[in-house]
């Protein structure tokens, strides 16, 4: 058995899950192999942990938390469901209704305080209609007018 | 009480009943969270949560089945679940409180009889190694592997609790025990512990 080949059958050397005839060999190869035995040693050390980490200690008040989680989490619920209308509704609705008031009060603030029909909106009223007239003037006129004069 | 009558006192929500079936399967469950998490904390943690879901969810229980299966799954379920909130956690956990989890992970693993710290420095960092080297199997391989390991359980069992064929079963933990050889034999070549 050449070495490549025990590496791809260690595993289940170790676990005793090969056929007589394959654990005999890879034995045979170990004996030889100082390589090989090594790698063999490590393994099985390694998987040596799975066992030791079996079984656990549990804790003695296992039980304990379990039962005080579940209180614990009943009680949440229970909260939840069993609070009054005002909590879980009213509350909210009234300060969704206090936030719009503050924003609805905000804008009120922030606008400018004109005075109706002051003698400077009229100006200003007058003087718009003449600006848009020369905004609207084509470009095109405006040259052909200067070239007219030269 | 047998399982039929611990079943049948739970659905009427008899206390005693749900005693007497924490502790007749708290190891068990333990165990087998800690065969997915490597850590006894996590592991009991969510094993409380395991016995609250079957306290709560009792009604549900198929009579034809076996009280171990149905613990067995909901426990398996609930650890991959863990494991995979806790990657979605480190995410945003700082690259300082990463390192200092390893490290207690490190400190808590099992000193295993060892009579001198040097063998237990190398126990601890020997299963951190088969650990990371268990974490990084396809979900199916690493917990038909676990269960098969850690719990001593037969394909057949393992079966029932996965849903699927006893041959599937029997292939899972060959690929599992394959790629965990493929992962020590590379750790041994590069003189890892
Ligand atoms: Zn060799």
């Amino acid at each position: 058995m050449k070495c490549k080949t025990l590496h791809k059958k260690l595993i289940f050397f170790l676990e005793g899950d090969l056929p007589d005839k394959e654990q005999k060999e890879v034995r045979e190869h170990l004996e030889h192999c100082a390589d090989c035995a090594a790698f063999a040693q490590e393994m099985k050390k390694t998987l040596g942990i799975l066992e030791l980490e079996k079984s656990p200690e549990v804790t003695p008040f296992f039980y304990t938390r379990v039962k005080a989680r579940l209180e614990n989490q009943e009680e949440k619920a229970e909260e939840r469901v069993g609070s009054p209308v005002w909590e879980r509704v009213l509350q909210p609705v009234l300060f969704s209704l206090l936030l719009l008031a503050g924003i609805y009060g905000g804008f009120k603030i922030g606008e400018p305080a004109v005075p109706e029909y002051s003698p400077a909106t009229y100006a200003k009223n007058e003087l718009i209609p003449f600006l848009n007239d020369m905004q609207t003037e084509p470009l095109e006129t405006f040259l052909m007018e200067q070239n007219n004069g030269n | 009480m047998n399982e039929a009558e611990i079943i049948d006192k739970l659905q009427q929500g008899n206390e005693t009943a749900f005693r007497v079936l924490v502790e007749n399967y708290r190891n068990m469950v333990v165990n087998t969270c800690f065969g997915l998490l490597h850590n006894t904390e996590d592991a009991e943690d969510v094993a409380q949560d395991v016995f609250i879901e079957v306290f709560r969810s009792v009604d549900k229980f198929r009579a034809d089945s076996k009280i171990s299966t149905w613990l067995y799954r909901i426990a398996v379920n609930r650890s991959l679940n863990f494991i995979r909130d806790n990657k979605k956690r480190k995410w945003f956990q700082p690259f300082d409180d990463v390192v200092k989890s390893k490290k207690e992970k490190l400190n808590q693993l099992p000193s295993a009889h060892a009579e001198n710290p040097e063998s237990e420095l190398e126990n601890s960092q020997r299963a951190q190694m088969l650990h990371d080297a268990i974490d990084s199997l396809p979900e199916n391989q690493r917990v038909a592997f676990t269960l098969n390991k850690y719990e001593d359980m037969a394909y057949k069992d393992i079966s029932e609790v996965m849903n699927l064929s006893v041959s599937s079963v029997e292939s899972l933990i060959h690929r599992a025990k394959k790629n965990l050889q493929k992962k020590l034999y590379l750790c041994y070549k590069k003189k890892c512990i």
